[in-house]
């Protein structure tokens, strides 16, 4: 594999160039197309309640997410890719935990701020406005 | 000690020299991926604030996000961006045999579909702004506007970066240091179809049902 009048080896050898492949590549590109699709026509149908279609699109979406780290990113427990597979694993749940919490300790403004008038308590425009 | 010193034969290895050589591609893109990692955590916080003001009270009396997001319309977008992935991924199978000029065609189609997204996006604010709709009209909107901008602002980069690439690719051929590039490359723009697929879902098809 390794020339000895050139030490470098050839690096289209490498196993992160070698991994590429068209099936996984046009799979994914077609997964996600199409679910997103399927997530676009439940939203305007309007035929459910917010909520379970909510739930549906996240979902879908979660799917999607991982769909794409095994089809394109190539994610999995080989040498080449431990390591990239681990730190996601890791990342994931600050994602989650950084959107997370942050909702849900905001969670109540909206209704609150939303509260009409009462006599003697006037509420007092915040700096979100 | 002298237990040690009177073994015969070799002594065992303290480490596996051969497993131990530098890789400079594997090396580069592990690195190159835990930016993005760092990258996501600046779009989750994006995602968080722009959950918080996502509400109609943060429209401050201005459009709700209901009243300005189009999902069908946006959908356009998804396919921009996914075929423009799609093509510079495959340029990467193309590079697996060395393939100069699949790997060129594959680039340039990348280049040219990533243009279009963010035409799709420019216009798109563009009639928004028409209609009064800016970044500081209200908390809602701004929020609105830099999750989208941001992805987009990646998009940009991109192919700033694979305009660099192609006359390197053209001068050098595929040295380590260029294969690296490339390799890199992928990872980023395959990393910008998932960061649009939290944005289409959180943003445009979450706002419509609101």
């Amino acid at each position: 594999m390794t020339d000895p009048h050139n030490p470098e080896p050839d690096p289209l050898r490498h196993a992160e160039v070698q991994q590429a492949g068209a099936i996984g590549y046009v799979s994914g590109t077609i997964l996600t197309i199409a679910l997103l699709g399927v997530a676009l026509l439940i939203t305007e149908q309007k035929s459910m309640q917010p909520t379970p279609v909510l739930v549906t699109i996240s979902g879908l979406s979660i799917f999607l997410l991982v769909s794409q780290a095994i089809l394109f990113f190539g994610l999995d427990v080989s040498r080449y890719n431990i390591w990239k597979s681990v730190s996601l694993i890791l990342t994931v749940p600050l994602f989650i935990l950084s959107i997370g919490l942050t909702v849900w300790m905001f969670h109540a403004l909206g209704p609150v701020m939303a509260m009409p008038e009462m006599p003697g308590m006037p509420l007092q425009p915040t700096t979100l406005q | 000690m002298d237990a040690h010193a009177k073994r015969e034969g070799p002594l065992p290895p303290m480490w596996h020299y051969g497993e131990t050589e530098h890789d400079p591609i594997s090396t580069k893109t592990l690195g190159f991926w835990l930016y993005m990692l760092s990258d996501a955590l600046i779009f989750a916080g994006l995602f968080a604030a722009y959950g918080v003001l996502a509400q109609p009270m943060n429209a401050a009396g201005g459009p709700t996000i209901a009243q300005i997001i189009h999902p069908v319309a946006a959908f356009l977008q998804t396919i921009a961006v996914l075929s423009s992935v799609l093509a510079y991924s495959l340029a990467t199978v193309a590079l697996k045999t060395g393939n100069r000029n699949g790997v060129l065609l594959g680039i340039t189609i990348a280049i040219v579909l990533g243009i279009a997204f963010i035409g799709l996006e420019l216009s798109d604010f563009a009639s928004l702004f028409a209609v009064g709709a800016t970044p500081d009209r209200s908390g809602l909107l701004s929020a609105f506007y830099i999750l989208v901008a941001t992805h987009g602002l990646h998009m940009m980069f991109g192919i700033l970066w694979m305009l660099v690439l192609i006359p390197q690719i053209m001068r050098s051929g595929f040295t380590t240091a260029i294969v690296a590039r490339l390799l890199n490359l992928r990872l980023f723009w395959q990393f910008q179809a998932s960061v649009w697929v939290c944005v289409y879902v959180f943003v445009y098809l979450r706002g419509a049902i609101q």
